[in-house]
């Protein structure tokens, strides 16, 4: 059995395709990376080793300030729009008296199978200063508050990340969602019955057993906005001026616009570093609630 | 008594009410959209910037249809993301097999080297990647995309192989080896189609976001004609900015291919899309 089981050639024919082709486009892209973030290079001529250079002049660099604010705050949209208000959404939901509730969750998901770039242009035309939708609501209801959405050196970042928050609410919706359901019904009768309100069972009972999914949520949402990009290049490329930059639009605009690709790598390894950094802070976080 | 019952429902109709509020915000913009891409400017700006279209302009998508390539980027998305996922499909059914059946010393350590993938992100591998590309000749190329696609595919569609395969009991390989049956006949006529389920959820999932990709596709496609449909739209954005309806058509026509998909198989899709938690939870 162990023979048949272990027949070499077959192992041979399974295993190298997958595992060449993972190390050549992943792995070693992965390793180039971090070594080249020590060269001087600009990805034709010949590189040459400069140390710490790179990284030194990224900490002193004005765009390193401005990109961590914004992947902070587009992380921060993303984390009190899609999982506050998903997590309320989900609650409600679950119920099962509420009628029409496959309906909301398709229309919730919709949008998440979208091209980024349908988004994207579609919330372009909506910000409109003159002719888009989220202004004219403004005149309609009468509310004073019209803006230039995204020409604002404030708030074209949080204008932004709401596109995203707005596109993938469903996708977080359907985690929680999921999460809530998982929760076993007598639980939460237990604590009705004790006399907790509902609300109060849901938040000392259903919530702190929905941990995974949470740890799972705020990876997901820290991490994207830490790393998002796309949402910017398409959007206002970056600007107005160098306001809307994130770690990911640095890369790009050092490798690709600048040829400065040494400094870029070593943008990447910071970027990577502060990912990880972000997901094992979130990962302690929710397991020491664990043991209270 | 009966007072406390028209209490409750009156409860539960408020209770209702933020689920049916985000229903329009999630839902209105693309209706907007809709509508847009059947009205003239002045109806979208001045007239009637909410309603309706009082008057259906299906020219805007003949003008968007014919004037502009998008047969081309559909095709070449469909051409993409077909090759990709299936390839992607094999690979990792191979590989999970591989390490999920067969008995061998470094099958653990080959595993978490594969798991390892799926924690980077893809950020750190754009620069290398795009010489990498460009040293092998395969720039604006379909190769270009197809490649690296299968290759950020596998670690997370060998994992969901991999603990779908091991619950399958060990008895299978006994009696096909007892059957006379060579280990590509098992993994071809037994574990294939047992997997069947796993396979559907993995390409659903590598479908839509290899359909759906836009980073990649931005840095290492020029060629106007190997443009896959979420880079060819960027185009619009600027030759189309005064003409709001035509631009309304083209993002519609983007759109409901994936709509539809969703829309006929919306369990699947959402399983697929969250499987994820699973398997990195």
């Amino acid at each position: 059995m162990n023979k048949y089981l272990g027949n070499k050639p077959a192992l041979a024919l399974f295993l190298l395709p997958a595992l060449l082709l993972y190390s050549v486009i992943l792995i070693y892209p992965v390793l180039q990376t971090v070594l080249r973030s020590f060269y001087d290079w600009d990805g034709l001529s010949t590189a040459s080793f400069s140390g710490l250079a790179n990284y030194r002049e990224l900490f002193s660099d004005p765009l390193l300030a401005t990109s961590l604010k914004n992947g902070l705050l587009f992380a921060v949209v993303l984390a009190v729009f899609q999982i506050g208000l998903g997590t309320i959404l989900a609650l409600v939901c679950a119920n099962p008296k509420i009628r029409g509730r496959k309906l909301l969750k398709t229309a919730y998901f919709i949008p998440v199978v979208l091209s980024v770039t349908v988004v994207c242009q579609l919330w372009i035309a909506m910000y409109d200063p003159t002719n888009g939708l989220v202004n004219k609501l403004f005149e309609l209801l009468h509310i004073p508050y019209r803006q230039n959405w995204l020409t604002s050196p404030t708030q074209s970042i949080i204008a932004i990340a709401f596109v995203n928050a707005w596109q993938f609410m469903g996708y977080q919706f359907s985690l929680l969602y999921a999460g809530v359901k998982a929760v076993p019904e007598d639980y939460f009768e237990a604590a009705t019955i004790d006399g907790c309100g509902k609300w109060r069972a849901h938040l000392h009972v259903t919530l702190p057993l929905m941990r995974e999914t949470f740890k799972f949520c705020f990876t997901i949402a820290i991490t994207s906005g830490i790393g998002a990009f796309v949402q910017m290049l398409i959007m206002t490329n970056g600007g107005p001026g160098t306001t809307n930059y994130t770690l990911t639009f640095m890369i790009y605009r050092y490798a690709f616009m600048e040829s400065n690709y040494g400094y870029a790598c070593a943008v990447s390894v910071l970027l990577v570093m502060i990912s990880l950094a972000a997901t094992l802070v979130i990962n302690k976080v929710f397991d020491r609630g664990q043991n209270v | 008594m009966n007072s406390k019952t028209t209490f409750r429902s009156i409860g539960q109709i408020l209770l209702q009410i933020p689920l049916w509020l985000y229903f329009i915000v999630s839902i209105y913009p693309l209706f907007w959209m809709i509508s847009y891409s059947l009205k003239n400017n002045d109806e979208i700006f001045v007239t009637n910037p909410f309603g309706l279209p009082t008057h259906f302009r299906f020219e805007n998508y003949v003008n968007a249809w014919t004037q502009f390539n998008i047969p081309r980027y559909f095709l070449n998305s469909f051409v993409v993301s077909t090759i990709s996922t299936l390839c992607i499909l094999l690979l990792a059914l191979m590989f999970a097999f591989a390490v999920a059946r067969m008995q061998w010393k470094f099958r653990s350590a080959v595993r978490t080297y594969m798991i390892v993938g799926m924690f980077m992100p893809l950020q750190v591998i754009m620069i290398p990647l795009a010489i990498l590309v460009r040293d092998f000749h395969l720039t604006n190329t379909f190769g270009a995309l197809i490649i690296p696609y299968i290759a950020i595919g596998l670690p997370f569609s060998t994992m969901v192989f991999y603990g779908f395969l091991v619950s399958i009991p060990r008895e299978i390989e006994e009696a096909a080896c007892i059957d006379g049956a060579s280990i590509y006949r098992l993994f071809g006529q037994v574990i294939l189609p047992l997997a069947l389920p796993a396979i559907a959820t993995i390409a659903i999932f590598q479908f839509l976001n290899n359909w759906n990709e836009f980073t990649l596709a931005y840095i290492l496609i020029s060629d106007e004609n190997m443009k896959t449909l979420p880079l060819g739209l960027l185009f619009f954005q600027g030759s189309y900015s005064t003409d709001w309806g035509a631009m309304g058509a083209v993002m519609t026509i983007a759109s409901i291919p994936m709509v539809l998909v969703y829309l006929l198989l919306s369990e699947q899709v959402e399983r697929a899309m969250t499987v994820g938690s699973a398997v990195k939870g």
